[in-house]
């Protein structure tokens, strides 16, 4: 990577834990299984009262989490700064809202207020009007890695000097017709919503302006691996961790920690496990997925590279045992085959 | 820095498959905007759409999406000359919005009757998303490099190529497969009617009289490949890509920013980026949707970048509606053949200029002229606002 990657802001809200930085510890460290996977209310202030009333609910998880990174970056808002957003469902709850009218009621039940809902780019639309975000804005839809590849994807656009100051991560509120079809996919059923978002900048800019810098990302990746639509592939061979190190300068043996997106999903799970043995050995770094406790959606997809930040200051994985201090690894892999790594320091 | 060059074309059009039949409907000015078949349109005001025409070649176990974007991305993966080596690094970026939900709507239509007794349909619930495509197209083709899969709305296709541009000049894969591609879908037809932006007759963009957008679907792909790269395998270009601006208004989730300032910035961005002046342009296939608003504020965008009269200006969708996430991937391939064959495209129904849009925007038949630079203007819900300048190679 040509400039340095840092993360200056953190934004959580999972599980009833909403809050920047300073939240991580509620929102990782619980060894026991959470009540719910839930946001809950949100706090007052967040979202003023004509977004209450007119925007979805991941539409208004998505404005909560970004006032909430920018605060925590204490960046202004404003023309300058941008947004890449990760999801891997969308306002779906909207779109059934909106075919739901057609259908009780014909034409005139078609609702124009709706019907932006339906683009997956909603989320990232509310967010931007609310921040006065005028710089890039651009949302990613992925299985199991759209909060990851967001990140990295943002990342990669600090570090080619295209932005200044970069809001990436994910959001998702799995809507129940969503969340009750999936076993019939053979999928584990997900449920719940959240969001998480960092603010990323170059060193250099943060230093300008004395930024705390949370954490470094020095090296992301995203390939493809062999795999049938849907399915899981045959290959052992990662790509996406390679090309991570190799951007990073470092050797797979410098890895202290990695957390994965194992969710239930034993077939892919399994896949993802030969490719981290292969593309670490032979060191065996110690691992955690957050998805079994918090859900798996592009909000906790994200919350893995947060969870990174707060390891390395913690010394210690999620709900897991203490790790050596060093730089880690967040690591994704979906059915079709979609890789994602991303490098932190 | 890393030049960018279009090694490969695909696509599949209201005119039918190929890159041949759509330029040869846009270039003649031909207008494929008929009555809907695809889908029940009783009720609704506007009847018409640009449907890509049957049969539409593919299993039919995959979405109707899926197969328009794999047709047109092995027509431009072919048509680049990629073997296997090139494949298994090269990047794929797809620009999606509908998905597969025209598969889908039958079922969730009939679920409010049936209820849980109605069987979910597992294929087409499986490519409902619209990173469906992105996996189709990738395991089909053997593409190893980066895949993604971007939602911004209306230029969802031209963000695809602007991103894939940066992987290029990044250094992370010397090629990567663009393009964008949707199907009608019931949701889209519905939500435009329910905006009252559809005219019951075939748009007339940048017309006095025009009423509104007709909808379309196709997908379109470009093979953007690094300059050098590939020079060293022999293959020739269409043209380059020299730059590409993405803004954003954070104004208002449906409307563009009145004063057009966010496309002003788009626009400005993609002429920095090309180390270019605003006379260097000779052409814009502009966004043109045909909406009274979209066209007015547009033109007034072209008219602060460019000035009055500055270039010329025409509208692919005039002949082929509104293809959504494909819409920015088309109207890119429209430019880049237009750079080719130094012939404008027409904007194919205006008869009555608007006083307000100060442009030529060549009115019912092509024009030939010589051209040097062309940009490609897409704007979107959300205000997503993205322009590509491609230069002649």
């Amino acid at each position: 990577m040509k400039a340095s990657v840092v993360i200056t802001g953190v934004s959580v809200l999972h599980s009833s834990v909403v809050g920047g930085r300073a939240a991580l510890a509620d929102a990782l460290w619980d060894p026991g299984e959470p009540a719910h996977r839930h946001v809950g209310a949100l706090p007052d202030g967040l979202i003023d009262e004509i977004e209450a009333r007119r925007l979805s609910r991941v539409c208004q998880l998505a404005v909560a989490a970004g006032r909430l990174a920018v605060a925590d970056a204490g960046l202004e808002r404003g023309a300058e700064l941008g947004l890449i957003l990760g999801t891997e469902f969308g306002d779906f709850s909207s779109t059934r809202a909106f075919a739901d009218g057609f259908l009780t009621t014909g034409p005139a039940g078609l609702s124009a207020l709706l019907f932006p809902n339906t683009v997956m780019n909603t989320m990232a639309a509310a967010t931007t009007i609310a921040l006065a975000a005028r710089a890039l804005s651009l949302t990613l839809n992925a299985r199991t890695v759209a909060g990851e590849l967001a990140v990295a994807r943002a990342a990669t656009a600090i570090a080619g000097g295209r932005a200044r100051a970069l809001i990436a991560g994910g959001v998702d509120h799995v809507d129940s017709l969503v969340a009750g079809t999936l076993p019939v996919l053979d999928e584990p059923a997900v449920d719940g919503e959240g969001a998480t978002f960092l603010v990323l900048e170059s060193g250099e800019e943060a230093r300008r302006r004395g930024a705390r810098v949370l954490g470094e990302i020095v090296g992301v990746a995203s390939r493809a691996l062999p795999a049938r639509p849907h399915g899981v592939g045959r290959a052992a061979a990662a790509r996406a961790i390679p090309a991570a190190l190799e951007a990073a300068g470092l050797r797979p043996n410098a890895i202290a920690w990695v957390y994965d997106s194992a969710s239930g999903d034993s077939a892919r799970d399994a896949w993802q496990a030969r490719l981290l043995d292969g593309a670490l050995a032979p060191g065996a770094p110690p691992r955690a997925s957050l998805r079994p406790r918090l859900g798996a959606h592009a909000g906790v997809g994200a919350l893995g590279v947060a969870a990174g930040v707060w390891t390395m200051g913690a010394g210690r994985l999620a709900g897991g045992g203490a790790v050596r201090l060093g730089p880690g690894l967040v690591h994704g892999v979906a059915r079709g085959g979609t890789e994602v790594a991303l490098v932190i320091r | 820095m890393r030049r960018v060059v279009v090694t490969g074309l695909g696509a599949v059009s209201p005119f039918g498959p190929g890159v041949k039949a759509y330029w040869d409907g846009v270039r003649t000015g031909t207008c494929a905007i008929r009555p809907v078949t695809l889908i029940e349109v009783t009720g609704f005001r506007c009847r018409i759409a640009a449907e890509v025409p049957e049969p539409v070649p593919g299993s039919p176990r995959r979405s109707r999406t899926d197969r328009l974007a794999l047709q047109a991305a092995r027509e431009a993966a072919d048509d680049a000359g990629l073997g296997p080596g090139e494949r298994s690094q090269a990047g794929l970026i797809v620009g999606a919005v509908g998905g597969g939900m025209l598969e889908v709507e039958p079922w969730y239509w009939r679920l409010g009757q049936a209820g849980a007794e109605l069987r979910p349909p597992r294929t087409a619930l499986r490519a409902i998303l619209p990173c469906s495509h992105a996996d189709v197209v990738g395991h089909a083709l053997g593409l190893g490099g980066p895949r993604e899969t971007l939602v911004t709305a209306c230029s969802s296709g031209a963000a695809a190529i602007a991103v894939a541009a940066e992987l290029i000049t990044d250094g992370v894969t010397p090629v990567v497969l663009a393009g964008g591609a949707d199907a009608l879908t019931r949701i889209c037809y519905m939500g435009f009617n329910a905006l009252k932006l559809l005219d019951p007759e075939p748009c007339r963009p940048f017309d006095l009289e025009r009423r509104g957008m007709s909808i379309g679907e196709g997908a379109a792909f470009l093979v953007l490949e690094d300059a050098d790269h590939a020079r060293a395998r022999g293959a020739s270009a269409y043209a380059q890509l020299a730059a590409h601006g993405m803004t954003s208004d954070a104004f208002h989730v449906t409307s563009p920013d009145p004063d057009g300032e966010g496309m002003v910035r788009a626009m400005r961005a993609a002429l920095a980026g090309a180390g270019l002046a605003p006379n260097a342009v000779g052409y814009c296939n502009a966004h043109g949707t045909g909406t009274r608003q979209n066209d007015r504020i547009e033109a007034r965008a072209l008219r602060e970048v460019f000035g009055a009269g500055g270039l010329l200006v025409s509208s692919t969708k005039s002949m082929i509606g509104h293809t959504m996430a494909a819409a920015g991937a088309l109207e890119a391939l429209a430019t880049v053949l237009a750079l080719r064959d130094d012939t404008v495209p027409p904007t194919a129904t205006l008869r009555t200029p608007d006083p307000d849009v100060p442009f030529d925007c060549v009115p019912g038949q092509s024009r030939d002229t010589a051209l040097e630079c062309a940009i490609s203007n897409s704007f979107g819900f959300g205000g997503q606002n993205v322009t590509l300048l491609f230069r002649r190679a």
